[in-house]
């Protein structure tokens, strides 16, 4: 708990600007990440399979939420961003030989180039319009996949290559976790500094107000272009993760609907908030299964022969995710990261919340 | 002992016993698909393999005196999610899988692979028959867990090209006749292209163009134009039942007049309902030796295992139902050989199971299930080919399938069984 005395003690702009405001809050997230380290000691591969599932969407959830929530822009083709990242290192394996462990930033390097080119509209189109502009990516870029045989192996997929370094391969949930927690310590690192830098803080500018943010000397375009960039760097390290996990790409998994996906994750999480990606993908990862494990249970209970539910209980999993979005958009339209300021002030005030 | 201790003592047995009987089922996944853009056969093939399995656990106790404990998930027909769900089994310790789609079963080759889980399949992808990788062909890999039930899709197409080039000389086509491949570019109708066009070409048929439209139903009047105007004579439909009976009722109103080759999943008695007229003459390859409503010594086998999702007994059974059976019960008796050899059913001794019998019809499925042979070389279950036409002569919009099927309405017309040489050249292919 970050358990600050009452008051304002800041007293410089370091203090100010510091990441994790008490020393017990930095002590707490490392103790999190040693705990996190030693979970395939008592997890299972199903359990720990998700986790990798939450890293690998986090990341890329992180990249919308600097575009969506830090810099205001929208995007509706983030999955297709992903999946280039996913193809890129896959065929950057194949095609070059190149060792694994470099394909993976390498192909958010080229996803942000390509997001750079998709981003451009952004320069000039703003709301709606921008949202059909990046729609128009989604669907060139799944065409893309679809007929670059050469890149992506068709609508056939391709296989990919297991991550390796040095001598140590991790093919499995065991080992692949590790390469996760590396990625998302150093990308949500990167993401919190670049919130502290003049950068970081331009593009919160024009999220806030894009004609005051003018007025002061930043560039509007060449800001909304750059957060594209940097929204494709990590929606592309993300999708490379994601290959290396399954260890097959296929164009189908990279539909609109994905997209979709990731925004409701933003949403879900917090808009403009670090922290609060990495909770909405957990949250939409995790809906999902236990919403399964609560459908299993009902299948074949009293309930379920008493309103003839039979196979309908399968669409129970799509209601539950959409009822989900609903819900949080009425009652925390702030999202997730808020309820958890929320709980962390409740205790730390109590008993005194008044 | 008072009578109070024996109750405490035989509570006390049966809370030891409870779990280790728990402990004896044997887990086995079951992937469907619900929910998601092929449910229209999904939902009757998902229901067979589920109706046989409990049936198997209800007549006979399981496998060697153990019941199944069938672990049924609907994937939406979404290849990741089906991916996450097989992580979830291994945790299980699941010994086999049935599965469904192309996309998802290619997704978990290396996986089931690595894991030496047998994974029966819905997708009949000529890439999972080459067990060894000896083919050699580019982008198939060994997959020697991977089996299913019935031809292969490019098998499915080579006999209806065998048996159009006949018919073309029956009727006394004049020239060469003229065979366009049409489907969504997706791996389930694109899988069987290729080779479904060399033979083709080899048996002196013009091959037009690949026509495209999307596995999902919508207003393919262009394609059917397209066609017309091509003057095509044989047109293979690659997707499934629902987007097919669009293509086919935008044909018939435009008046195009060619012979509709369907695969497996293309055409079924629920199709020639919703096609109506629009369906009628469309030939297509049947999995099973008899369809439901015929009589065969294995039908008796298979109105009890219908019983189990219908107690009156009355419901009327797609093709799909019943191959779905078949792929159950493949599975089921490799594992009864896995586990009559006094051994733990393990994942590889299952697929010896496999390997076990030539020309292999489940006991009591005699009649219904067509013969098939696996080999550690070869996963090509059987090349014997059963072609039906499917034949409407009235209105459907009245009645069930049952009594359409009943009254004469609709048939399921047998045309030619093909027997396909068993060639190492098309193996994987």
């Amino acid at each position: 708990m970050d358990l600050a005395p009452a008051g304002d003690y800041r007293s410089s702009y370091r203090e100010d600007m510091t990441i994790f405001p008490t020393r017990n809050s930095r002590l707490a997230m490392l103790l999190g990440l040693a705990l996190l380290c030693t979970a395939p000691l008592f997890l299972g591969r199903y359990e720990l399979g998700l986790l990798i599932n939450i890293g690998t969407l986090g990341i890329a959830a992180l990249g919308l939420n600097i575009l969506v929530g830090f810099t205001g822009q929208i995007s509706i083709g983030h999955a297709a961003f992903f999946g280039f990242g996913a193809f890129a290192s896959a065929w950057l394996h194949e095609r070059w030989h190149i060792p694994v462990a470099l394909c993976i930033p390498l192909a958010g390097v080229m996803t942000a180039l390509v997001g750079l080119v998709f981003g451009a509209p952004a320069g000039r189109l703003k709301g709606l319009y921008l949202a059909i502009a990046t729609l128009a990516a989604q669907f060139i870029l799944e065409d893309f996949f679809a007929r670059a045989q050469w890149f992506t192996g068709g609508v056939a997929g391709r296989i990919t290559e297991p991550f390796s370094l040095g001598g140590w391969v991790a093919d499995r949930e065991e080992s692949y976790l590790y390469v996760v927690i590396a990625y998302v310590v150093v990308m949500y690192l990167a993401a919190a500094n670049l919130m502290r830098t003049r950068d970081g803080r331009a593009l919160i500018a024009v999220r806030d107000h894009y004609l005051s943010a003018e007025v002061m000397g930043i560039n509007l375009a060449y800001y909304r272009t750059l957060s594209f960039g940097i929204a494709s760097l990590y929606a592309g390290i993300g999708g490379a993760l994601y290959a290396h996990y399954l260890l097959f790409v296929s164009v189908e998994a990279f539909n609109i609907l994905f997209s979709i996906q990731f925004l409701g994750m933003v949403i879900i999480g917090g808009l403009g908030s670090v922290m609060g990606s990495l909770m909405g993908s957990a949250f939409m990862v995790i809906l999902p299964e236990v919403v399964q494990a609560g459908a299993d249970l009902l299948s074949g209970s009293a309930i379920d022969r008493a309103l003839k539910l039979g196979a309908s209980i399968s669409f129970l999993r799509e209601m539950a995710v959409g009822a989900a979005i609903i819900l949080f958009l009425i009652f925390e339209p702030d999202g997730l990261a808020r309820r958890w300021r929320l709980i962390k002030s409740y205790w730390k005030l109590y008993p005194y919340s008044h | 002992m008072t009578p109070r201790k024996t109750l405490l003592g035989l509570a006390a047995t049966a809370a030891i016993i409870a779990p280790a009987a728990a402990q004896q089922r044997i887990p086995v996944g079951h992937l469907m698909d619900n929910s998601g853009a092929t449910s229209d056969v999904g939902v009757p093939y998902g229901q067979g393999v589920a109706d046989t399995l409990a049936w198997v656990n209800a007549s006979r106790n399981g496998i060697g005196g153990r019941p199944l404990n069938v672990l049924g998930f609907d994937y939406g027909y979404q290849a990741p999610r089906a991916v996450s769900q097989y992580q979830a089994w291994n945790r299980d310790r699941v010994v086999a899988i049935q599965g469904w789609g192309t996309a998802d079963t290619e997704a978990l080759v290396r996986f089931v692979t690595r894991d030496r889980i047998p994974f029966v399949s819905g997708s009949y992808s000529a890439a999972l028959t080459d067990a060894g990788g000896k083919s050699g062909r580019q982008g198939v890999e060994p997959a020697p867990y991977n089996f299913f039930y019935g031809p292969s899709y490019s098998d499915g197409l080579r006999a209806m090209l065998r048996w159009a080039a006949e018919d073309w000389k029956t009727r006394g086509g004049q020239g060469k006749p003229k065979y366009v491949h049409m489907g969504g570019n997706h791996p389930y109708p694109n899988s069987p292209k290729a080779a479904g066009e060399a033979l083709a070409a080899e048996l002196g048929f013009e091959v037009l163009p690949a026509i495209v439209f999307a596995l999902t139903p919508g207003d393919y009047t262009a394609q059917c134009l397209t066609l017309k105007s091509q003057g095509a004579n044989y047109a293979y439909l690659g997707n499934t039942a629902g987007s097919n009976i669009s293509v086919l009722r935008a044909c018939q109103t435009a008046g195009v007049n060619v012979q509709f080759l369907g695969n497996v999943w293309g055409m079924d008695e629920n199709a020639m309902k919703a096609a109506g007229a629009a369906a009628n003459g469309v030939v297509f390859p049947v999995r099973t030796a008899v369809v439901w409503g015929q009589d065969a010594p294995g039908m008796a086998t298979l109105r009890q295992i219908s019983r189990i999702s219908d107690a009156s007994g009355n419901a009327y059974r797609p093709v799909h139902y019943m191959a779905g059976a078949c792929a159950a019960m493949l599975m089921v008796e490799a594992m009864d050989t896995a586990s009559a050899s006094g051994g733990e059913l393990t994942g590889e001794r299952i697929r010896n199971g496999f390997y076990a019998r030539q020309g292999w019809v489940p006991k009591g499925f005699e009649g219904v299930c067509n013969p098939s042979t696996f080999t550690a070389e070869d996963h090509r279950g059987t090349l014997r080919v059963g072609l039906y036409r499917a034949v409407v002569t009235g209105d459907t919009s009245q009645g069930s399938v049952a009594e359409l099927m009943q009254s004469g309405t609709m048939k399921l017309q047998p045309v030619t069984v093909v027997e396909l040489p068993r060639t190492r050249e098309t193996l994987g292919w």
